[in-house]
């Protein structure tokens, strides 16, 4: 497939306006404008195009913006582009803002008109110190040639774009977490419902979007749904995507293909990561960054990476960040490592994240450190068993017990061959047992 | 916090009305539907149902945010488990409280609030009245497979976060009432949650203290140990508390308080539910001022004698006094008496004391009120403020506690315009002007000054005879707040002989000079005021609202029989 979101990454210029127009950027906001087209035939186009979120839910986006109230009670609509690329393993959004932030921007002015919103707002998470300063950069020039602000190319639209810097919180990237941030308070996911199209930042209906989806949006204006529908495995799996994968493979980075490329190819693909360091097995791959459920290596086999492809595997795409893991990896390690990470980053509301994010990290860390007992094992599935489908406000907690409890149930073996003989199974970890 | 045992679902729910009206829903509970009113959150809903659903962070005043997980219920049509607080009640919903999913769920969360919970009930003094404990033994699994260390928050254990609540984190459930009292109630945020994950801790911000006017409520609202009073705590193991309905002395909002005593002794004032006036909340003036109830200096009726003073029966006191009183009709008439009610006394009492002055057809009588810094206190409605220093002044004047036609009040007696002959001071803490040794010179002036009291001030020191007279927690009546709201107060225990209640001295007085019956009791003495105060026509004694505390508005309310 040709590149469509990377294809100026490593261009030069690729950052500066006057390079992405050259590039026929912002064409699609001249096409929307010069056509006449309403928020609502924009919105149809997307619909048409089946675009789901690239965030980690892939929910139709078309369709979410269409939640909006017909009646918003005088209340403006906030646009949210979603650069709290947190999850671990994902580093594509990353990729889009450093290097070609004006087709994210136009994303954002293209999804901002469609839901007839006049402030719009890109929350990006705080260590992105560069790509904050590169979104601004390209704001400033997209104000200064017209495109952001009153009467935008003459069209009678205005939109106001801002960056946000988070402070470096996981759960900041959940929507209603992001929108109590961006309000100024403490990040903590709201209860739904009200769902943020309804009531979201400042009470007034808000749609929050992943920086990768918008970036999609100028491209399906320009070529149309058709053309974006037809890219992927299926008609409910569509577009271009980028896949990240890391781990230990040969060549890791951000990879694009239509969605739905087979998992193997994206290892040992030669356009792509080119295989196993060392020449290594695969023990385990994580699909969807740390909230998704490993994969053995059997399990890799015909797992095409799209939304509909990895949840038949038990899994889930996320936000395609593929953490490929080989056999000389301790999985109990691994397992801890995650949960450490969850356990560090739970914001502490509801009683099951805060305290069985912990425990998890402490008993996955006592088998790790030949300490644990055979009825830790089940102990650890009981615990992920107590803290998901509905125990907490958001979905925090049922991502938090996806490494443990996928590994215990995978890699019992090396559980049991922990806690038996106080040993690592690959032996990394050969502690003396006298 | 009251303790809030778990009760069993009751075997059958109100019936609906007939011909429900617009403003409920029905919802269905275990298969039984009830109306309920649309307002109500679905933990409260079900409360009518007669099951109780445990919680923790819920607070039917506070905003809702479903936090601790306690509250799991399944929703017919919701595959997930539901926090009951979050759901909106709707026409129809079907709500499952006895699933093994919603038991399995709420003992989850009983199981992860007890692993880093210190355990330490013997010495909490939330200890009885901890919803920790009821809802772990109505709800919870009673053990745990957690074998690791517990959390610690060294720094943040036993520290008094402001002058009068302490503060322990290891008992904190992260619940977040105190600080959406403080945020929400108060007005004044001065909690917040600290840091965030298994580290959370609630604390006070940028070290600020927590010294708002209420900061004893941010205790009651803490379902757990980790805040409570410095006041009370390690007096008294709650348990063997009595609770007595009460009415705050502190000033005229009249807050309903439980008075919580053992054996003669006040430990402490709680709040008393009433939505029309104090709601679940007490000010911290008045919350501390339970201390007082049992401070005494009078144990006996004491007579002067010149230089010398005697302890007396207190019969031949009375009987002092009312020589007195006649000494003085017959030799300068009744403008020669003077008659001082109290803003601290109950209508009863000061009405007792009117008819005394009516049945020697004196007007010379009065009442008087310090007045305070405005307290206030957030019910539903409204802020309900007051700036008296005592709680019945607007009853005392009722009463009828003013000059009458030709005569005088206190002002012209310590100005010097008026010279009684004879005094009698129905409280000697009437105000601070009791303890003010020129006044009560000016008073001293009197052939003849009586009173009764509790605690020695510079009028017990001058007076001729002092009766010993209860405090609020020996005695019963009612009072009338700063909304005109008639409220009774009931009697903790009996004080100690020979100590009684103002109004039994006063009666007592009554009739040695000849009116009254000594068997009357302050609910017959009501039943006088309902007969002849102006406003007072439908207060009964006796009648359940009243005895409950839930309280009249004279003229918002009508009973059977009523005109």
């Amino acid at each position: 497939m040709e590149p469509v979101l990377t294809r100026r990454i490593g261009k030069e210029n690729s950052r500066t306006i006057d390079g992405y127009v050259a590039d026929g950027g912002y064409a699609a906001w001249k096409k929307v404008l010069s056509e006449g087209w309403t928020p609502e035939r924009l919105t149809d186009e997307v619909k048409k195009s089946g675009l789901r979120g690239r965030g980690g839910a892939g929910f139709p986006t078309g369709v979410k913006w269409g939640f909006i109230p017909k009646d918003t009670k005088g209340k403006p609509i906030y646009l949210l582009c979603n650069a709290d690329e947190s999850e671990p393993g994902t580093f594509k959004d990353r990729l889009l803002m450093e290097q070609d932030p004006h087709q994210v921007i136009e994303g954002v002015i293209l999804s901002a008109y469609a839901i007839k919103c006049k402030t719009a707002y890109i929350y990006i998470r705080g260590e992105f110190y560069l790509g904050a300063r590169v979104l601004e950069k390209a704001i400033e020039e997209a104000y200064a040639k017209g495109y952001l602000g009153e009467n935008i190319l003459g069209s009678g639209y205005a939109l106001d774009l801002t960056v946000h810097r988070g402070a470096g919180a996981y759960i900041c990237g959940e929507e209603t977490g992001l929108i109590e941030s961006l309000e100024g308070k403490r990040g903590q996911p709201r209860i739904k419902p009200p769902f943020p199209a309804v009531s979201g930042v400042f009470n007034a209906p808000t749609i929050v979007n992943n920086v990768e989806t918008l970036a999609c949006v100028p491209h399906i204006v320009n070529r149309g749904a058709e053309w974006f529908a037809k890219i992927g495995r299926n008609e409910k799996n569509t577009g271009p995507k980028l896949y990240c994968i890391s781990g230990h493979v040969n060549r890791p980075g951000v990879y694009e293909a239509a969605m739905g490329l087979q998992l193997k190819e994206l290892i040992f693909g030669d356009a792509y990561a080119r295989g196993m360091k060392g020449g290594r097995k695969v023990k385990a791959v994580i699909p969807g960054g740390a909230s998704a459920n490993m994969l053995t290596a059997a399990e890799i086999e015909d797992c095409p990476l799209d939304f509909d492809g990895v949840a038949a595997k038990g899994s889930m795409l996320g936000s395609a960040a593929i953490i490929v893991m080989n056999e000389d990896t301790c999985i109990v390690d691994a397992a801890r490592n995650l949960s450490k990470f969850f356990s560090h980053e739970s914001c502490g509301q509801c009683t099951p994240c805060r305290e069985g994010t912990p425990w998890l990290f402490k008993v996955l860390d006592r088998i790790e450190e030949g300490e644990g007992r055979v009825e830790d094992i089940d102990l650890l599935a009981r615990i992920c068993g107590q803290m998901a489908n509905g125990m907490t406000i958001c979905v925090f907690s049922d991502a938090a017990i996806a490494p443990p409890l996928s590994s215990v149930s995978k890699f019992r073996d090396e559980y049991l061959h922990h806690v038996e003989k106080k040993t690592c199974l690959v032996g990394k970890r050969a502690l003396v047992t006298a | 916090m009251s303790a809030n045992p778990p009760k069993p679902p009751a075997a059958a729910p109100p019936p609906a009305p007939a011909g429900p009206p617009k403003d409920t829903f029905t919802v269905v509970f275990d298969g039984t539907p009830i109306e309920v009113p649309k307002h109500l959150n679905l933990i409260e809903a079900a409360k009518l149902a007669g099951i109780d659903i445990p919680h923790f962070c819920f607070h039917p005043r506070l905003s809702v945010v479903g936090q601790c997980r306690m509250c799991l219920v399944e929703i017919e049509g919701i595959p997930k488990i539901q926090a009951a607080c979050t759901t909106p009640l709707k026409d129809g919903l079907s709500v499952k409280t006895t699933t093994d999913k919603v038991k399995s769920g709420r003992a989850a969360t009983m199981e992860f609030l007890l692993i880093n919970h210190p355990l330490d009930c013997p010495i909490c003094d939330q200890a009885g009245e901890c919803t920790l404990q009821d809802n772990s033994f109505g709800y919870g699994n009673q053990l745990s497979q957690f074998d690791e260390t517990k959390r610690q928050y060294p720094g943040f254990d036993r520290t008094l976060l402001g002058p009068h609540v302490i503060a322990d984190m290891t008992r904190c459930i992260q619940c977040t009432r105190c600080i959406r009292f403080c945020h929400e109630i108060a007005g004044t945020s001065e909690l917040t949650f600290l840091d965030r994950g298994g580290r959370t801790l609630v604390w006070t911000h940028d070290g600020k203290p927590l010294a708002n006017d209420w900061s004893g409520c941010a205790a009651d609202v803490c379902p757990v140990g980790a805040l409570t009073t410095r006041e009370f705590r390690f007096r008294k193991r709650v348990w063997y508390l009595n609770k007595t309905r009460s009415v705050c002395p502190g000033c005229n909002v009249g807050c309903n308080t439980s008075i919580e005593s053992k054996e003669e002794i006040v430990y402490r004032f709680l709040p008393r539910l009433n939505p029309a006036v104090n709601d679940y909340w007490l000010c911290d003036h008045g919350r501390f001022l339970s201390e007082s109830l049992n401070a005494r200096d009078v144990h006996k009726a004491t007579i002067r004698a010149g230089s010398s003073v005697q302890d007396v029966h207190v019969p031949a006191a009375i009987e002092k006094i009312a020589q007195e009183i006649r000494k003085t009709v017959e030799t300068t008439g009744p403008s020669g008496l003077f008659f001082l009610g109290s803003a601290h006394l109950s209508n009863e009492e000061n009405f007792l004391l009117r008819k005394i002055a009516d049945h020697l057809a004196c007007p010379n009588r009065d009442v008087v009120v310090d007045k305070s810094r405005t307290r206030k206190v957030k019910n539903p409605k409204e802020w309900v403020s007051g700036d008296e220093a005592g709680a019945n002044y607007r009853g005392a004047k009722e009463m009828g506690l003013e000059p009458g036609r030709g005569g005088y009040g206190l002002e012209a007696v310590l100005s010097g315009k008026a010279s009684p002959e004879c005094i009698l001071v129905a409280d000697a803490g009437f105000a601070a002007a009791a303890d003010d040794a020129e006044k009560v010179a000016l008073l001293r002036r009197a052939r003849f000054l009586g009173t009764a009291a509790r605690t020695a001030n510079a009028l017990t020191r001058a007076a001729d005879v002092v009766l010993p007279a209860a405090s609020l927690a020996e005695k019963e009546g009612t009072f009338t707040n700063v909304q005109d709201r008639v409220q009774k107060f009931d009697r903790a225990f009996l004080p100690r002989p020979p100590i009684r209640a103002h109004w039994e001295l006063l009666l007592m007085l009554a009739v040695a000079i000849g009116w009254g019956d000594r068997n009357w009791t302050p609910a017959d003495v009501l039943e006088q005021i309902a007969a002849e105060v102006e406003g007072y026509g439908g207060i009964r004694a006796g009648d359940g609202e009243l005895e409950g505390g839930a309280l009249l508005k004279k003229g918002d309310f009508a009973w059977a029989g009523q005109p």
